[in-house]
């Protein structure tokens, strides 16, 4: 459809000449639902570097005998000992730090549900990794999550840095348990614009 | 559709300096929301705290915090007297790492004291590192309309620290 300035008398060919196109600042860039079978690890590739923070939220589950596991993420496809991690803790009873320098992976949430404790249970997870783009900082990624079961939980604050002054431009997530990720598992990522 | 998430401003510092600053903070969200990516100049230690003043105040009057904390080995949970939120890496931490913090400032244009939350962490490339989750409150019922960022020890941020600040609407 096209218009005409009311002002300049100017034709144009759409509704927003003469406008600057709205950009909103949060916007969802991508997300993956993991289908039946599940899968062994989620991937977001060829991320747009048209923002300033990135954020990924999220619902995970692992058939998983016990305990717990966690989930871990790659970025760029970078495996080397370019990673540190370190976490904030607590199950319920007892609440705990630890810390590790040069890693091959970024630590990410806590989440492992034992199918026996509780076949609907799903952590949750939010993400959030600031300056994605910027290459003057190594990157540095916050992590909050946690789940339930009516029996057994995990909450957990973790951090992680990226010692790459790289872009991210991909990143995997996977588990550091082995086997795929449930079905219906959920990971949303997110692109945050500034000003 | 309403716009619930707004991007208000973005500070980069291009050289180093004793704070970011955001003024004339508009009155027209509900919430705010700052995501602070800092670095301190000094060295001696691994992290030096992250502090937030309001409305230009020159000390940290009314202004306290309650924590919980890991410092990569052990937690602990306490309280102070300042806008303590997390902490960043100072020169003594791993090169090129700089804070993530998330500050979540409810109903700031409001006519009660001014609670706030915030989780942070900063990293480093050794066991010893920062990160916490904070309550805070500014015992003031001034609308919010400026908010300073620094560190516990005056000293400057480094030049690409940056701060972004976003306003929520609940309509």
């Amino acid at each position: 459809m096209s218009t005409i300035s009311l002002k300049s008398k100017q034709k144009y060919g759409t509704l927003l000449a003469g406008n600057e196109a709205y950009l909103p600042s949060y916007e969802s860039i991508a997300t993956v639902i993991v289908g039946s079978g599940g899968q062994s690890s989620v991937s977001f590739t060829s991320i747009p570097t048209t923002y300033t923070h990135l954020q990924i939220r999220g619902i995970v589950r692992k058939a998983f005998s016990s305990g717990t596991t966690a989930l871990k993420a790659n970025f760029n496809s970078d495996t080397g000992m370019n990673y540190t991690n370190h976490q904030l803790y607590g199950n319920g009873s007892s609440a705990g730090a630890d810390g590790n320098a040069t890693g091959t992976y970024s630590n990410m949430p806590f989440f492992a549900i034992a199918t026996q404790q509780s076949d609907t249970a799903y952590g949750a997870f939010v993400v959030d990794i600031l300056d994605y783009r910027n290459s003057n900082k190594y990157k540095t990624i916050r992590s909050f999550a946690g789940y339930e079961t009516n029996s057994v939980g995990f909450i957990n604050l973790a951090s992680s840095l990226w010692l790459s002054t790289s872009a991210i431009t991909s990143i995997t997530l996977a588990t550091y348990a082995s086997g795929n990720i449930d079905q219906y598992s959920k990971f949303a990522l997110y692109g945050l614009r500034s000003a | 559709m309403a716009t619930t998430y707004t991007a208000i401003a973005e500070v980069t510092l291009g050289s180093a300096a004793a704070n970011i600053e955001f003024t004339s903070i508009p009155q027209t969200f509900t919430d705010l929301v700052l995501k602070i990516s800092a670095r301190n100049a000094s060295t001696g230690g691994v992290g030096i705290r992250c502090q937030l003043r309001f409305n230009g105040a020159a000390n940290d009057n009314n202004l306290s915090f309650r924590r919980l904390y890991g410092d990569g080995s052990s937690t602990g949970s306490d309280t102070g007297s300042t806008g303590h939120v997390a902490w960043m890496p100072d020169g003594s931490a791993t090169a090129n790492g700089f804070s993530n913090i998330e500050v979540y400032i409810p109903n700031y244009a409001g006519s009660t004291n001014k609670s706030f939350s915030a989780d942070g962490v900063m990293e480093n490339n050794a066991t010893a590192a920062y990160m916490g989750l904070f309550a805070d409150l500014w015992s003031d019922t001034s609308a919010i309309t400026s908010i300073k960022i620094f560190a516990e020890n005056g000293q400057n941020l480094v030049q690409h620290s940056s701060a972004t600040l976003y306003g929520i609407k609940n309509s």
